[in-house]
């Protein structure tokens, strides 16, 4: 693996270069926040960011994204058109949603609409520099380490240690003036690295693997109830989560009414209507307790998709617990709870 | 009909239906339109009885439907639409000449390999008859792989009842056991009346190796599982055919999904023992 030193001076000159290239999404301030967003100038990059509001799934799933334009009935064609990306200053844990979110879409029949955005996309991760307030990615599987990314930078004085993790980030090495890194600095990035996770304001205090069986083993528990007693069903934590990727597909006319575009976006498992189906013409709803959709998703994350793609689907980020309206969703609580009973 | 990505991709998107011609569209009940399509390319369209098709109409969208004929009938495939919502209304404004969209087949069928040399039993409740249908023509066109074939169907009233062309042959038919009920009669309603498992008490001789299918309203599994138990067969060879609003069909967008399991990709035709503890099947 090739390392490299990329001074602060550099850096900007790198990200300059890079935005010559094509659009350059990063950490941007939004008032008192951050959000993933297309850089105006180098200057706009905020790698001291805690956390985004939404994770980076937006850019290869977007909230919303079209998949079929239609002329009339009988006339259409499918029309995703990726465009080259460079996603830069991707926290460690949230590669790994991204991870998993590959992993889900490439499994079993492929969507080609998620793989051709993020086929696109170059990812150029960073190291944490300031910890969200809920973030607990330190206690969560961390024998997974990300991998779908291209480069990763960590902070050190005057600069950043530059680790290449791909031959698209190799190719990038042209772009700056990346100089020789001593083997004390890249020392002291792992150890800035180790620190990070270390230092998590929150934690959960078993394995993944314990957590695993103990959840799968609390289905039929009371507890559920109990933990989503003040849930609104508003699927606040579904929108915030890098590892939350379902979604309702619709269609829409334009003003001709005859053409359209059918699209899909973002849906949430804890809105109530998400679970309706009709049934010999009257409608059921197969999780119509907020207890069900509320455990559907702490399921989803710990049992279901950890035992079909091989981890757990939660990363750790904490942003559902930083977005719920009833401070209900925080998974070191919630875990915990259960773990402990 | 591909765009660049698709050939960078390598892949198909896998939300481009194709166009189904409408040959033949009737009103069979108040509320419900039988369909024969065929596929506007001339493509064959081959699949197993009880999978399904996501059918749609543009401007509207599209759902998931059970394929209602046999896969013997080559030229032709069949669909029947229940008029509920935004969809299914447009699809049944459609008529003979039209088209729709189709992506499909979807998901597993019936596993006629399990079936075949076996006593056959299948329970359909409502419009549960349409997707049971594909399996029902496919034993009677292939009347030689099977045992004996019961068939129970039952409706909320006569007016209900579906494939009334199909009732009339099967009620004197030589090659199956038809019995059928309604909830409600009317006057000239002459047959029996009652709950579907009423029907089990009309046959005599189902053996515990018959293999089942069930397909109806929720509330009509438990009691017709019930009812099998108590001939000894065993649920792991009772198969039942879910419903779910599935919006993708293939396993991405967690509409249908029932603990861990997509009703698109892992059913919609599930072995009972595999699903009878999951609070959220049935």
């Amino acid at each position: 693996m090739t390392t490299r030193f990329l001074s602060d001076g550099a850096l900007k000159q790198f990200v300059q270069a890079l935005m010559a290239k094509g659009p350059v999404i990063g950490p941007v301030a939004r008032k008192s926040r951050f959000v993933f967003a297309a850089l105006e100038a180098p200057e706009d990059l905020r790698l001291d960011y805690d956390t985004t509001i939404l994770p980076p799934k937006k850019l290869f799933f977007p909230t919303k994204q079209d998949l079929v334009k239609f002329d009339s009935p009988s006339s259409f064609s499918g029309c995703v058109e990726p465009k080259e990306q460079v996603l830069l200053g991707v926290h460690p844990h949230d590669i790994k949603g991204i991870d998993m979110s590959d992993k889900f879409y490439a499994a079993n029949i492929p969507d080609s609409n998620y793989l051709a955005h993020r086929a696109k996309t170059t990812i150029i991760g960073s190291n944490v520099q300031k910890h969200y307030k809920h973030a607990f990615f330190g206690s969560v599987c961390r024998e997974l380490k990300p991998q779908g990314h291209d480069m990763f930078l960590t902070r050190l004085k005057g600069g950043y240690l530059v680790e290449v993790r791909s031959k698209k980030g190799e190719e990038l090495l042209a772009l700056g003036k990346f100089e020789p890194a001593s083997r004390e600095q890249a020392a002291e990035a792992e150890a800035v690295n180790a620190a990070a996770e270390k230092n998590c304001p929150e934690k959960l205090n078993d394995t993944s693997d314990s957590v695993r069986e103990k959840v799968r083993a609390s289905f039929g528990s009371d507890i559920w109830n109990e933990l989503s007693r003040d849930c609104f069903s508003c699927g606040s934590c579904n929108i915030v989560c890098p590892t939350c990727f379902c979604f309702d597909v619709q269609d829409e006319w334009n003003l001709d009414g005859v053409s359209g575009v059918r699209s899909r976006c973002w849906d949430a498992c804890l809105v109530s209507e998400f679970s309706e189906v009709s049934v010999q013409g009257g409608s059921e709803n197969f999780r119509e307790e907020r207890a069900e959709r509320y455990r559907h998703r702490f399921m989803r994350k710990a049992v279901y998709l950890n035992d079909a793609l091989g981890g757990p689907a939660c990363v750790g980020c904490g942003r559902c617990s930083g977005a719920c309206t009833a401070d209900i969703a925080n998974p070191t609580v919630a875990i915990n709870t259960i773990m402990e009973r | 009909m591909t765009c660049s990505c698709e050939k960078q991709t390598n892949g198909r998107n896998i939300f481009l239906p194709t166009l189904a011609e409408i040959v033949s569209a009737q009103m069979i009940t108040a509320t419900e339109k039988h369909f024969t399509l065929r596929m506007k390319d001339g493509a064959k369209f081959d699949f197993e009885p009880g999978q399904i098709v996501e059918a749609g109409v543009f401007g509207y969208g599209e759902i998931p439907l059970g394929l209602a004929s046999s896969p013997t009938v080559k030229d032709s495939f069949e669909l029947v639409v229940r008029v509920v919502g935004k969809v299914s209304s447009a699809l049944a404004a459609l008529g003979a000449g039209d088209t729709m969209t189709i992506r499909g087949p979807l998901g597993h069928g019936f596993p006629v390999s399990e079936f075949k040399g076996r006593d056959v039993l299948i329970v359909a409740g409502g419009i549960g008859l349409c997707p049971t249908r594909s399996m029902i023509r496919y034993i009677l066109d292939r009347r030689d792989d099977f045992g004996k074939f019961t068939l129970f169907f039952g409706a909320r009233t006569p007016k209900d009842m579906l494939f009334t062309d199909d009732l009339t042959d099967w009620r004197c038919s030589t090659c199956m056991d038809y019995h059928e009920t309604v909830d409600r009669p009317d006057d000239r309603w002459m047959g029996n009346v009652g709950v579907i498992t009423t029907l089990f008490k009309k046959t005599k001789d189902i053996n515990p190796q018959t293999r089942v299918i069930i397909c109806g309203p929720p509330v009509m599994y438990k009691f017709v599982v019930k009812e099998l138990d108590a001939l000894g067969i065993p649920r792991s060879n009772v198969f039942v055919d879910l419903e779910r609003r599935m919006k993708c069909g293939v396993g991405k967008c967690g509409h249908c999904q029932i603990n861990n399991k997509t009703v698109c990709m892992d059913g919609p035709v599930f072995r009972f023992s595999e699903i009878q503890d999951l609070e959220e099947a049935i």
